[in-house]
């Protein structure tokens, strides 16, 4: 398929995540707690949108590789070292700006 | 636009009654928030009986990777646009992440501020995106902000004024 509105409920069958660096969908993918290999192109891609996959591979939560490499990354990739990405916490934002806004 | 919207929304989801009503200022050229927004509000409205929200248009102040000087200007006539947008609505407080959209709106509350009609606390969230480098917005906005948070540490360590409480969304 080309678009459609919505991929969470692939994202909940699949058992591997392939995808490009965008941020949303890393995110999407690590927070419904699926295995995700980032392929990077650093031609195409402005350096901003690598600086989050970078992160995440650096944690631990990303498998990182470029076109020529998926191959071998599928071969010998172990996802067992992937670390589980844990939520956001928005109650911490809500928390912070009661306290700048005066409601307590 | 896109993911600043999924983003915000996230910022607000743990936020008390008391921030209302909410006025959600979109780009023209926005068609997908509008459809996220609602749902958010909808969702909201099933636990919150008090449920104020609206929405308002302004023109698209930059396009991505639009040349540095055509941008000032698309700005400029943002601000005109967005000025009398602020007046009316004299916030108490603004809440953005980033979008193009945000610096206009910003400045245009910064001018009441300075012409005494009305101070407004403005609090900017840089994405989640931005682990090295801030955004265009944030680069601006570091400045003129009330409050400026970051979500990683990199940028708490470069932007020293920013506040850092881990990841929000």
């Amino acid at each position: 398929f080309r678009f459609k509105d919505s991929l969470a409920e692939d994202l909940r069958s699949a058992d591997l995540v392939i995808s490009h660096a965008g941020a949303g969908s890393c995110l999407e993918t690590l927070e419904e707690g699926k295995p995700l290999i980032v392929v990077t192109n650093e031609k195409l891609m402005d350096n901003h949108q690598l600086e989050l996959a970078k992160q995440l591979h650096r944690d631990g939560h990303v498998l990182c590789c470029n076109c020529s490499t998926l191959v071998e990354t599928l071969e010998s990739m172990d996802l067992s070292t992937l670390k589980p990405f844990p939520p956001g916490q928005p109650e911490k934002f809500a928390l912070f700006l009661d306290g700048v806004v005066g409601f307590q | 636009t896109g993911g600043h919207t999924t983003e915000i929304l996230r910022l607000l989801s743990c936020l008390s009654e008391s921030y209302s009503p909410r006025h959600y200022i979109l780009a023209d050229s926005d068609n997908m928030s509008e459809v996220k927004i609602r749902s958010f509000e909808q969702k909201r409205s099933e636990t919150f009986s008090n449920s104020q929200f609206t929405f308002h248009r302004i023109p698209r102040s930059r396009e991505v990777r639009q040349s540095w000087t055509s941008s000032v200007v698309t700005t400029v006539y943002s601000i005109f646009y967005s000025f009398p947008l602020t007046y009316k609505l004299k916030p108490d407080l603004i809440l953005c992440n980033g979008p193009g959209t945000c610096v206009p709106v910003c400045i245009s509350a910064l001018l009441l501020g300075l012409l005494g009609i009305k101070r407004t606390i403005i609090v900017y969230v840089e994405s989640i995106c931005r682990v090295e480098t801030l955004s265009l917005s944030g680069k601006i906005l570091y400045y003129f902000s009330d409050y400026f948070i970051v979500q990683w540490p990199d940028l708490k360590e470069k932007y020293p004024k920013s506040v850092y409480l881990g990841r929000i969304v």
